[in-house]
């Protein structure tokens, strides 16, 4: 049905839109070459400049090519051209090029902020897309900082962006960030979070902070204008077990694209000269039940660790032993259970095949058993379980054991869930509260569900 | 001493405090004059699960930041108690 539609005509038609379209590219790339040989002498400047001083020439002047291209905002009597002419001088890093790097690299881009650096460490995953919107199909496997900076490039060729394909460390943290006006936190974990913003008070720069899980996203600049740093609000670090990460807590795309581009749009006022927002101010979004907050903060804190009078942090330090986690929102492997008490995916795969069959219990929130499970594995969730009174896993083994008549023997069950935490955490909890009911040996999965998935069978999805 | 009465007030519970305490907000009890210190004393009593961020909050009432440096704070029915611990995610 749908060949016979295309005829001569439809053909001709299809080359001629694909002749426009060459032509389109030919002249975009005439106008880039243009820019090139215009800005020839000032990348020369530029690479034999010291990075300590703005890399960049001062712009003095628009082009008509600015005029037309920034003309929605330059009429804006709080921009103007003063304005304009502030963000082409104006460079910004972005720390983290996800979630909320991408909408905030582009709007400063498309803004015209005149030198954006971009920090990451991470290569475009599938499971990346969905929020990271800048990052294409094409570009899997790619480095996000790099993707950034052909995105910054396709949109507007007179920005100049750099990527740095690397890990913030507290070596090169304070070099780096130096050479910027302002830097944006849109990073993804607790410790990098606690480097740049002893990074920024060393340095003297404004960090414009945003973050977002779920539904939930906070919003605020630290270190301007006697305003808080990160430390006077939060002097000590939670404890890793207590944080959750966008892999494990989920997040809606949508809510770290509003609270990058408001993080864009707080450092466009700042390089403009306004007044920026939320200085000493505190936003909370909740994107669930359809609220903007907005707390009033404390000023700095005298006794800061970091900003504070005498201050004990002088230089940066070891923040993955500060904060007994790694800069990353990767996942921990724990090890509660000994050895004897775990079996591998692949010894999972042989119990499976004998008789009688394990009683398979699936720990994981309804939500993610319903995205995937084994057969013939029953869910009982880990928040069911840790309740001080539950019964439900006895009374689901039990129920289970009778229909498949193995009351008279010792049960074997064994738990899984996503990674191989829970399950130890589920089992550890079980432990004491079995013993006494059933006769049941409890083994929990090594690597859970993703391992399983990687090492037996690989059509089994990952999320 | 001088005798305290107690007033109503809304607790709003954010990003891992949510989940802890179970709820995202609640009307609860407490003295009209508080230190930071107690009132997030009679919270996290209140969610014994709170007590692994405690040191992780900060509080705001009636979206003012508070803390031991605020000293005694005068609390009226209907006033708005924040509990926030930081989002780290992105
Ligand atoms: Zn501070």
């Amino acid at each position: 049905m749908m060949e016979s539609y295309i005829s001569a005509t439809d053909g001709d038609a299809k080359l001629q839109c694909e002749l426009q379209e060459a032509k389109q590219v030919i002249k975009e790339l005439k106008e880039k070459l243009n820019h090139y040989e215009q800005n020839e002498n000032m990348q020369l400047c530029e690479s034999t400049k010291e990075p300590e001083n703005s890399s960049l020439l001062e712009v003095t002047q628009l082009t008509n090519r600015d005029i037309r291209r920034y003309s929605r905002q330059l009429i804006l009597p709080e921009i103007g051209v003063r304005g304009q002419l502030a963000l082409s001088n104006t460079s910004v890093l972005l720390v983290g090029a996800g979630g909320l790097g991408c909408p905030a690299a582009i709007y400063l881009a498309a803004a015209g902020i005149g030198h954006i650096g971009v920090v990451d460490f991470d290569h475009v995953e599938l499971d990346n897309l969905h929020r990271q919107i800048l990052h294409t199909e094409q570009r899997i496997g790619k480095s996000k900082s790099g993707s950034i900076a052909t995105s910054i490039h396709n949109l507007n060729f007179s920005v100049k962006c750099q990527p740095y394909h690397l890990q913030l460390n507290k070596d090169n943290a304070l070099p780096l960030i130096k050479q910027y006006d302002i830097i944006l936190d849109c990073t993804d974990n607790v410790a990098t979070r606690y480097l740049l913003n002893d990074a920024c008070v060393l340095a003297n720069k404004p960090l414009v902070s945003a973050s977002a899980l779920r539904f939930e996203g906070q919003l605020t600049v630290y270190n301007y204008d006697g305003g808080p740093c990160y430390r006077c609000l939060f002097p000590k670090p939670p404890p890793p077990e207590t944080v959750t990460n966008c892999s494990d807590g989920g997040v809606l795309g949508v809510v770290p694209g509003i609270m990058g581009s408001l993080q864009a749009l707080e450092a466009i006022k700042m390089a403009a000269g306004l007044t920026v927002s939320y200085a000493q101010k505190l936003l909370l979004f909740d994107a669930l039940f359809g609220g903007f907050r907005s707390i009033k903060l404390r000023p700095k804190k005298k006794d800061c660790a970091v900003c504070g009078e005498t201050p004990s942090v002088t230089k940066l330090i070891d923040y993955e032993e500060f904060c007994g986690a790694g800069p990353s929102d990767k996942c921990l492997s724990l090890h509660i259970l000994p050895p004897e008490d775990r079996i591998t995916v692949k010894e999972l795969a042989k119990l499976l095949e004998e008789t009688p069959l394990p009683i398979l219990v699936d720990v994981r929130s309804p939500v993610e058993f319903e995205i995937c499970h084994l057969e013939n594995s029953i869910n009982i969730p880990l928040a069911e379980i840790e309740k001080p009174d539950d019964t439900s896993f006895t009374e689901k083994v039990k129920q289970v054991s009778i229909s498949r008549g193995l009351m008279d023997r010792d049960i074997s069950v064994v738990v899984l869930c996503r990674r191989g935490n829970d399950s130890q955490k589920a089992i550890e909890c079980l432990k004491t509260r079995m013993s006494s009911e059933i006769p049941v040996t409890l083994k929990d999965v090594i690597g859970g569900l993703s391992a399983w998935s990687l090492q037996v069978d690989p059509d089994f999805p990952q999320y | 001493m001088q005798r305290q009465s107690l007033v109503e007030v809304r607790v709003l519970y954010f990003a891992k405090s949510r989940d802890l305490a179970g709820t995202a907000e609640e009307i609860i009890k407490v003295p009209d004059r508080v230190t930071s210190q107690l009132l997030l004393e009679i919270i996290t009593d209140r969610h014994i699960e709170l007590k692994t961020i405690q040191q992780n909050l900060i509080l705001a009432v009636n979206q003012d930041y508070i803390s031991e440096e605020s000293g005694e704070i005068q609390l009226s029915t209907g006033d708005e108690i924040a509990v926030i611990p930081p989002l780290s995610g992105g």
